[in-house]
């Protein structure tokens, strides 16, 4: 671990990238009138898409920066996945900030700013640099959700979110800094290695560092007990960064999650396990069965982003390589399926300006392209077969019970049949209800072409899962392979 | 180009079908010529993967090729779907393929017009897809996936008028009837599985051969396989949906009904022969009494029947009865030699009889007659098609019944033999009462009879293509024919489940058959030419036999009367149980629990900033002490 530190600035490229283009997309809104603001939607996009692409350079490589951050398969998957999800955020985007938002310039670039805190949290390699990490994240996000300055809603929401957004990051510090103090470093790696040898007389400190970092993460990712923003959050917040909150908050807190149990704490998996599964547990019952009872569609999927989070706390308590690459594919696959679905939501938004669950009634006569595509994103949601919610979910409910946790797949199970009931009350107002009015609506072609692709993604995994489950599984590995004792474990593989 | 491509032959009509459901309705003329230009292209693919095939089949231990595809592998649980030709298939193929060619450009005549004309070709393309991939899977659930696709198309297209109430009905007949038998196929191919541990077709033969199942347990397997085969193609009990079938378009029947979906199940089980092989032998022999009950019931039905199209529904299941005495009997030769040249001469009895109803919009012989001389080319090709069908040298169907036959006759007993004998004289009855109805004679219904021409090209030429083969298709018997064609030699030593049987003519058979199926032809014209006086005075002298035949031996009345008192008397039992305790206390019960649990949870969120932030304080407090107390 000692030694020379490399310092080659060129590994972090994708994130200056994403920074350069920030910075550009301020100027450039200095510069334009409000009929070109939409224009700086697709700029962000393909900032986005740059950035993936030079990522792509790392490949089956495997590098540090400074050993604060890693650069390998792992980090490659989770930047290209949240650049796409940024992307997809940027293209939903651009219609509706031009209408509705002031500050386009500053809208997108704080986007960007957040997926360069996803990227830092999915390849830290310690946990201050995953702590700077979370907080560029979180602070991007924070202002995103009170972006509706005029909208009291909407600076609710920010304000509770930034609120016990600080609250938790200072409960997480102190986990991080009891934990170092039980162990002497901030490195997954040799914290991994130290609880490898025993915990002899630190275990106090140690437990309780561990408490308190499963709050702070727990807060991230919406947890139950620590998921009561979420509601507000969503609510309140624009539409599209909703929708991007609801992928890129929850992705990022899991790659962090998944990344340092892996590599630090997976030897005193017997300790935690049963910690993160009742949490598990309580998110999904909570979520589920109070999403029954939404009559708003942004709290509605507030309350099933919660659900989700209960399936993939699974993936954490079964900690395995077969769990963590299902739970990575979960994620990607919800990711893009919530995406599908709130796309499909700020379409309609863009259009009515309503978003009560009874406003999408006869939706199949005015859009049907529309509702068909909102249709399959809630199905896969609710798990059904031929989409990729059942894939993902049968992956890793199978890997959990493969881990002795076959009681908590059954509980996962049973929410995922009441979670059917709340999607299928939107889907029957789409399809069973008569609308307001029988008039079609407009066909805005590139929304319909980012729904087109996120649909065709949830039936590719659906049907095909192979070879992305390959790819999520290639990239977890070189996680578990850093893990203690990982190597030999492969080897032994 | 070759047998790993062969995956492209229904990937075609799927793409084909694809774009026609979504844009059918843009396409000009509905997208008849996609439809028609997909199956084309599947049938030009053909001769390149059998070229490729008659390349390689000489070499030892040739087993088929084709392209497989991991699908699902999770663990111990792995799925590979795939595509695969062998001999077998590659008959089955040429049938498949060239009759569907030749109705749908039928069907361009036949159905113009109609207001779903773009619809009926859609559905025909899904129908190819899955017809051909039915023949070409390598593993038994792609297999039954298009085995349940076929049928869903046989449901829409028999449906395919379903304003009419009668096509509706016999839609859902035909549906619900054959869901019988796939049941049991369902639950053969889990058998199957559950002891393999695979589905592919070739892993369970080698599984069965290795001894993996015991002789009961594969006995059974094979015979719920077989059910499903006695729903697809209509064998006793459960051929009562194939005359009502007649309900869709006449193509549709041609197609469907004749020369390919319903002989999908004679094909199943030529495949799976080698497991029937190595069951015990009762599943053989349950083979053989199923299909001679069909082949007794069908001929004799087929004497009193009024219909056009039924009277050849009935001669189809006669057929099909005659393809599972063959298999029965343990010849794969006979069975698919048979159901190749049915394909050929009972499409083209379809057409012809759809040319009829096209001509005078009537199908009912007591409404027709003497429309040999307005149409030349229908009553030709009609007179080719049923003699081919009663089985006259050197027509195609002497050729193939003679091999049925010889397989009946090596059996140990012969009353098998003699009565698939009786059969043919009944058959020559009844083919010969329905030419003579159709074309001959007064016509009894003027009008009908005055508008009647023969049909345009575009039906008369697949029917003057179908008549070729008709007459010369049975040749492929011969060495001589099949080494000109560069096969290895005649049907039997391509197409065989055991080894090459080289054909041979046991000239007696031959004399026989030729005699009862002369006789019957003989016997029909005395009885039935001019006014058919002897037809009627013999249904007054046998009149409950006649009654019993026009009700076609009351089997569906049986069966109404089944579903009626008992079926029905427990399924008002199981809804009373079903509404009461599952719905309204199990599944209204849960969900009002459930609906009452959201909603007293939903009041924990408060929207107070200082509970929220109680609620993760008091989550850390609690997992921290938990921890301390129990780990630490």
């Amino acid at each position: 671990m000692t030694g020379t530190l490399h310092l080659n600035w060129w590994l972090l490229a994708p994130e200056y990238i994403l920074c350069a283009y920030a910075a550009l997309l301020v100027l450039i809104d200095l510069f334009s009138n409000r009929a070109q603001k939409e224009m700086l939607g697709y700029v962000a996009a393909g900032g986005c898409a740059l950035s993936a692409a030079v990522s792509l350079i790392w490949v089956d490589d495997k590098k540090d920066f400074a050993n604060l951050i890693d650069v390998d398969n792992y980090t490659t998957l989770f930047r290209v996945f949240f650049a796409g999800i940024g992307f997809f955020a940027c293209i939903a985007s651009a219609r509706y900030v031009k209408d509705r938002l002031l500050h386009a310039g500053e809208y997108y670039a704080l986007i960007l700013l957040a997926v360069v805190g996803a990227n830092g949290m999915a390849a830290a390699r310690e946990l201050l640099t995953a702590y700077i990490s979370l907080e560029l994240l979180s602070f991007s996000l924070y202002v995103l959700t009170s972006y509706a300055k005029f909208d009291l809603r909407s600076n609710e929401g920010g304000l509770k979110y930034m609120l016990l957004g600080a609250f938790s990051s200072a409960i997480f510090l102190y986990g991080v800094s009891l934990v170092y103090g039980a162990t002497g470093s901030t490195e997954f790696a040799a914290i991994g290695d130290k609880l490898a040898g025993g915990t002899g007389g630190i275990r106090e400190g140690l437990f309780l560092g561990l408490s308190l970092m499963i709050a702070g993460l727990g807060f991230k990712v919406a947890a139950v007990p620590f998921h009561m923003w979420t509601p507000d959050a969503y609510e309140g917040a624009p539409l599209p960064v909703t929708a991007y909150i609801s992928a890129i908050s929850k992705s990022a807190g899991f790659a962090l999650f998944l990344k340092l149990f892996t590599e630090s704490f997976l030897p005193l998996i017997d300790d935690w396990r049963y910690f993160i599964a009742a949490l598990s547990a309580a998110t999904m019952a909570l979520g589920n069965f109070v999403a029954i009872q939404q009559h708003n569609i942004k709290r509605l999927l507030a309350y099933s982003s919660i659900g989700q989070v209960g399936y993939l706390l699974m993936g954490i308590a079964a900690l395995s390589p077969a769990a963590g690459s299902a739970l990575v594919l979960h994620m990607v696959g919800y990711a893009a399926t919530n995406l599908a679905a709130f796309v499909c939501i700020i379409i309609f938004y863009n259009w009515t300006g309503k978003e009560e669950i009874k406003d999408f009634a006869g939706l199949a006569e005015r859009a049907p392209f529309l509702a068909l595509s909102l249709s399959i994103a809630l199905f896969s949601l609710a798990g059904m077969p031929l989409f990729a919610g059942f894939a993902t979910k049968f992956i890793l409910f199978q890997s959990a019970a493969d881990q002795g946790l076959l009681w908590l797949a059954g509980v996962a199970v049973f929410f995922s049949f009441v979670s059917l009931y709340y999607y299928l009350i939107v889907i029957k107002e789409m399809y069973l209800e008569k609308p307001d009015e029988a008039r079609r609506f407009p066909i805005p072609w590139r929304e319909y072409a980012a729904v087109a692709v996120l649909i065709g993604a949830v039936f590719l995994v659906g049907l095909y899962p192979r070879p992305v489950y390959d790819l999520v599984e290639s990239s977890t590995n070189v996680v578990f392979q850093q893990a203690p004792g990982g190597q030999q474990a492969a080897a032994q593989r | 180009m070759g047998m790993s491509e062969v995956w492209l032959i229904p990937a075609i009509p799927a793409a084909a079908f694809a774009v026609l459901l979504l844009f059918g309705k843009y396409l000009p003329r509905g997208g008849d010529w996609l439809a028609i230009g997909a199956i084309f292209a599947s049938f030009v693919l053909f001769f390149p993967v059998l070229v490729d095939l008659l390349d390689k089949v000489d070499q030892p231990g040739f087993a088929g090729g084709g392209k497989s595809w991991e699908w699902i592998s999770f663990d111990s649980f792995r799925i590979n779907l795939g595509f695969h030709v062998d001999q077998l298939a590659i008959v089955m193929l040429a049938v498949v393929s060239f009759v569907t060619l030749m109705v749908q450009v039928y069907s361009v005549g036949y159905m113009k017009g109609d207001p779903k004309y773009g619809w009926y070709f859609t559905c025909m393309s899904i129908f190819a897809a899955s017809m051909l991939t039915l023949v070409l899977a390598d593993n038994l659930l792609l297999l039954y996936a298009a085995w349940e696709g076929v049928g869903f198309c046989s449901f829409l297209l028999i449906g395919f008028w379903w304003e009419r109430r009668s096509a509706a009905e016999a839609a859902k007949k035909a549906f619900i009837t054959t869901r019988i038998g796939d049941m049991g196929f369902l639950i053969g191919i889990i058998l199957l599985y559950k002891e393999a541990g695979t589905f592919d077709i070739s892993q369970i033969f080698d599984y069965a051969r290795s001894g993996g199942y015991s002789d009961t347990y594969l006995t059974a397997a094979v015979l719920f396989l077989f059910a499903g085969a006695v729903g697809k193609s209509a064998q006793f009990p459960l051929h009562v949906w194939l005359p009502d079938a007649m309900e869709g378009p006449t193509p549709v029947s041609a197609l469907i009904h004749a020369a390919t979906m319903v002989v999908a199940g004679v094909y199943m089980v030529a495949r799976m022969f080698p497991l029937f092989d190595l069951a015990d032998p009762v599943a053989l022999d349950v083979v053989l009494a199923l299909g001679l009950t069909t082949v007794l019931l069908s001929a004799f039905i087929g004497l009193a029947a009024t219909d056009i199209k039924r009277v050849i529904a009935y001669s189809t299941l006669n057929s099909l009865g005659l393809m599972f005495v063959a298999l029965g009997a343990g010849s794969v030769t006979a069975a698919m030699f048979y159901l190749l040249v049915h394909g050929f001469f009972k499409a083209l009895l379809f057409l012809a009889s759809g040319s009829v109803i096209h001509a005078t919009e009537q199908q009912d012989v007591r409404e027709l007659g003497g429309l040999a001389g307005k149409m030349p080319v229908t009553s030709t090709v009609f007179a080719i098609g049923a003699l081919a069908m009663i089985g006259i040298i050197p027509l195609s169907g002497f050729w193939a019944k003679d091999e049925v036959l010889h397989s009946a006759e090596s059996g140990e007993n012969v009353l098998i033999f003699l009565v698939v004998l009786l059969s043919l004289f009944v058959t020559g009855l009844y083919m010969t009462r329905l030419y003579i109805l159709t074309f001959l004679f007064e016509p009894k219904n003027e009008e009908a009879h005055h508008h009647a021409h023969d049909a345009p090209p575009v039906m008369t030429v697949p029917l003057l293509l179908l008549a070729g083969l008709t007459l010369v298709g049975g040749f492929v018997a011969f060495d001589f024919v099949g080494e000109a064609l560069g096969f290895p030699g005649g049907i039997g030593k391509f197409v065989f489940a055991r080894e090459p049987e080289a054909f041979d003519l046991n000239v007696w058979i031959a004399i026989a058959s030729t005699l009862l199926a002369g006789g019957g032809l003989v016997v029909g014209w005395l009885v039935w030419a001019g006014r058919a006086e002897p037809a009627r005075r013999a249904s007054e002298v046998f009149r409950p036999l006649h009654i019993l035949l026009l009700n076609r031996f009351y089997f569906d009345d049986i069966y109404q009367f089944a579903i009626d008192r008992v079926i029905l008397a427990v399924g008002s039992l199981i809804a009373w149980f079903d509404r009461t305790i599952v719905n309204d206390t199990g599944v209204d019960g849960s969900a009002r629990l459930g609906y009452f649990t959201g909603f007293e949870m939903k009041f924990l969120e408060t929207g107070k900033l200082p509970n929220y932030a109680l609620a993760i304080s008091a989550g850390v407090v609690v997992i921290a002490i938990v921890f301390l107390i129990f780990v630490a």
